[in-house]
């Protein structure tokens, strides 16, 4: 006489997935029907019978429990640590992780989250073991370059629980990359610059002469030379990611030299109020607001901007956890790296506006030099774009020349990922004056 | 009735130890109003702050990674500070430390036997020699050292940011302003699961110990104390203030290039932006509150260490932003500080005919 072990009924009972009871039911009925047979067959089984039988048990016992690890996965709780690098209440790089970390908590009610503010990249280790070892955290998101070595250093130390590092190169299987990229956007927004500025004389405040802000400016002075090619862009190093008084004194200094359009890569508002005070005192000063919504600080002089959507990202990789797509074994190639197309990024310098309607007017009077197509119409249109599926147009479209007039990418090709996001976007593009190592 | 300070007659270790954990004592009160404002059991944020930097072996070990710094950056002030030498540069010395470590591990083409104690001689060196250009200033023009040293401060880190992100940019790291990894003989071994680099531990014990008996036991002590408390006095004597000055920014110079040494090839393996988040000017307060004594100081930076690493415990499991961890440290110092002068001085009231002294 053969007993099946009754694996099933207590965990049925907790089961609330009407398809998954229904599988269960229909495998009950299976055994019962096998158990029926082989009782109503009275006594003896055959050795061929009984090994049958004892296949067709291994083979429900497998299946059993591959449905209890989807059971799991879709009970499973998670909690995620964020590692931020600069106060939550900046108006830039870690408002927008934080923003997008209540975000996710939010839509997700199987989902807890905790950060840490302010932790300086020489100390990251201990924070990052910290929200592990006493937080118990499932994943931790480390959203700074300067977190890599502590991030990875951490994950080997842990190979059990998922690490994801904004920003960097170096991955594990259990620990993965992500970044939204501003690229494209910036190009639209020099298009813009370019048709906007009466002196030819486009300024560009940036933070560190690091190949992210190289590619932005490149991206930024691509857009300038097609919309106007008379017109150069000045661009000011800072040294620093948040300093409103010397970004400030960068953007008197480039008003000083006839710059009368600017953008910059600095997390503070500190340009776009100058900007809002020049217009106060009858001057023009256009201006492109940077990763947050600064269009409300500006309403007379901010044109348009980047904004990103960190939380669409969050949202993906989280619910992978969940669902068991992403483990600790399986991360060593997950990176991601979105644009508009999957909405990680906006254009606007409020959310919804892609350009101020105070300026649509203007540019729509603007024409691309020797085209009959209106500078509105180009950036609309090149965002629909960008934002295809199979991103049909891309501003890193050679020939591009650097400063010096060598080809960096040849006519009719795109630039590689290589050549945009590592060490070899070391160069300024040709209408550019300024030195790209800072 | 009346209140008056007077100085007392003899400062005892014992007075000038129970002063300070008296001070710390009275701090706490202060610092739970703070927290209770943000609904956080007080005892129960003190709790966590102890274990997190001292009570778990994680937390203990983490402690005493940040002791090394800033111990080696506060003992080799307490030798500048006794001899009225006021060195801000700590944090420059010790960055300054750490470019010459990289240097070396990177772009000697030293030998590899070699590399870890030419590392070490040349952060102290380096940072010796930083420190020399405003001793000489003082010494020969008496100028202010405490503008200088501080001013060299910020040359240094624009000398960081310039190698990060000029020419020694990593060639392997994606443009991004850090150095390439030091090659594994140029890192510093660590005990086994902690990140405790044991060549710094050992020094800063040794050194520790040197300064100790150089300052208690030794001529040359006894001159640093005399310059410091009376250079009149000392130049009648025949002692050289010139030359105490010089010696003194020397030493707390050079050990605060090992303390970035050890930074550089203990910790981080690489140059990077922000090597030092403010340990050479962290250590200026351990170096007071040990009362200028290297064992005293030892013991200082280890607390001052804990409760910073405790107190990122606190901001982690109990949401409190980062800015109250910094006034919770911020608080325990000032009470620190200013209980320097009942160390020194007692508080006499006079009730009626009768005294009272505390």
């Amino acid at each position: 006489m053969l007993v099946f072990p009754s694996v099933f009924e207590p965990k049925m009972s907790q089961s609330k997935f009407g398809g998954m009871t229904v599988l269960l039911i229909a495998i009950s009925l299976i055994i019962g029907l096998a158990a029926g047979y082989f009782i109503g067959g009275a006594g003896k089984v055959s050795e061929s019978q009984y090994n049958q039988l004892q296949t067709s048990y291994n083979q429900l016992q497998t299946l059993y429990n591959q449905l209890q690890q989807n059971v799991s996965s879709l009970t499973r709780k998670l909690k995620a640590g964020f590692i931020y690098v600069g106060p939550v209440e900046d108006f830039g790089w870690t408002a927008a992780h934080d923003q997008a970390r209540r975000y996710v908590e939010k839509i997700f009610p199987w989902l807890k989250t905790v950060y840490v503010e302010s932790v300086p990249e020489a100390e990251a280790a201990r924070y990052i073991e910290r929200l592990v070892t006493e937080e118990n955290v499932d994943v931790v998101f480390t959203t700074s370059f300067g977190f890599m070595d502590p991030t990875i250093e951490v994950a080997k130390k842990y190979p059990n629980k998922i690490f994801f590092h904004c920003s960097g190169f170096k991955r594990l299987p259990n620990s993965g990359t992500y970044f939204a990229d501003f690229y494209q956007v910036y190009y639209l927004n020099g298009l813009m610059a370019g048709a906007l500025t009466k002196s030819n004389k486009v300024g560009y405040v940036a933070a560190y002469p690091i190949p992210e802000v190289l590619r932005h400016i490149n991206a930024f002075a691509l857009g300038v030379k097609e919309a106007n090619p008379e017109a150069k862009v000045y661009v000011k190093w800072l040294f620093a990611w948040y300093d409103p008084t010397h970004a400030r004194e960068a953007a008197q200094a480039l008003v000083s030299i006839g710059v009368d359009t600017i953008a910059f890569t600095e997390d503070s508002t500190a340009i776009v109020e100058f900007a809002q005070e020049q217009y106060r005192q009858g001057k023009t000063l256009y201006v492109f607001s940077h990763y947050s919504p600064m269009q409300d600080v500006g309403p007379d002089v901010v044109v348009s901007g980047q904004i990103v959507h960190w939380e669409v990202i969050y949202a993906d990789i989280l619910m992978k956890i969940r669902l068991g797509i992403y483990n600790n074994t399986n991360l060593a190639n997950v990176d991601y790296l979105w644009l508009l197309k999957e909405g990680a990024v906006e254009l606007g310098g409020k959310p919804g506006v892609p350009i101020n309607p105070k300026f649509v007017n203007e540019l729509k009077s603007k024409y691309l030099p020797g085209q009959s197509i209106s500078v509105y119409d180009a950036v609309i249109t090149r965002l629909a774009l960008m934002k295809d599926a199979n991103v049909p147009f891309d501003p890193f479209t050679g020939p591009i020349r650097d400063q010096a007039g060598n080809v960096k990418i040849p006519a009719g090709q795109r630039a590689t990922i290589a050549q945009l996001f590592t060490e070899e976007m070391n160069w300024f593009l040709e209408n550019i004056v300024g030195s790209p190592s800072g | 009735m009346e209140i008056r300070l007077e100085r007392r007659p003899t400062v005892s270790r014992r007075i000038n130890i129970s002063v300070r954990i008296l001070a710390i004592l009275f701090s706490l009160p202060f610092i739970g109003l703070l927290f209770a404002a943000y609904g956080v059991n007080p005892v129960d944020a003190y709790l966590r702050i102890f274990t997190g930097g001292f009570g778990s072996p994680y937390g203990f070990s983490e402690t005493i990674v940040k002791t090394l710094p800033i111990g080696l950056c506060a003992v080799g002030l307490t030798f500048a500070y006794k001899a009225r030498v006021l060195n801000i540069g700590a944090e420059g010395q010790l960055i300054m430390g750490s470019i010459a470590a990289t240097w070396v591990a990177l772009y000697s083409g030293l030998p590899q036997s070699v590399i870890t104690i030419i590392m070490l001689l040349a952060g102290f060196t380096i940072g010796a020699l930083w420190a020399l250009l405003p001793a000489v200033l003082k010494s020969e023009l008496n100028i202010n050292e405490v503008i200088v040293t501080l001013m060299m401060n910020y040359i240094s880190l624009k000398l960081l940011d310039y190698a990060v992100t000029g020419p020694w940019r990593g060639l392997t790291q994606w443009g991004f302003p850090q150095t390439d990894p030091f090659p594994s003989y140029a890192r510093f071994p660590v005990i086994g699961g902690t990140r405790i680099h044991y060549y710094t531990l050992a020094l800063l014990l040794v050194s520790t110990l040197i300064l100790y008996v150089l300052m208690k036991r030794t001529k040359i002590g006894y001159e640093i104390r005399i310059v410091g408390s009376n250079p009149e006095a000392a130049k009648y004597a025949g002692i050289s203030v010139n030359r105490n000055i010089l010696l003194v920014m020397l030493v707390s110079g050079g050990l605060a290039g090992i303390a970035g040494v050890g930074e550089a090839a203990g910790i981080h393996g690489r140059l990077i932006r922000g090597i030092s988040p403010g340990y050479g000017y962290t250590a200026i307060i351990p170096a007071w509150l040990g009362g200028l004594d290297p064992l005293g100081t030892i013991v200082a930076s280890f607390f001052i260490s804990g409760l910073m690493v405790g107190s990122d415990a606190i901001q982690v499991s109990l949401r409190l932003p980062s800015s109250l961890v910094y006034v919770f440290n911020g608080v325990i110092l000032l009470f620190i500080v200013s209980s320097e002068v009942l160390a020194r001085y007692r508080i006499l009231f006079k009730i009626g005919g009768r005294k009272i002294w505390i």
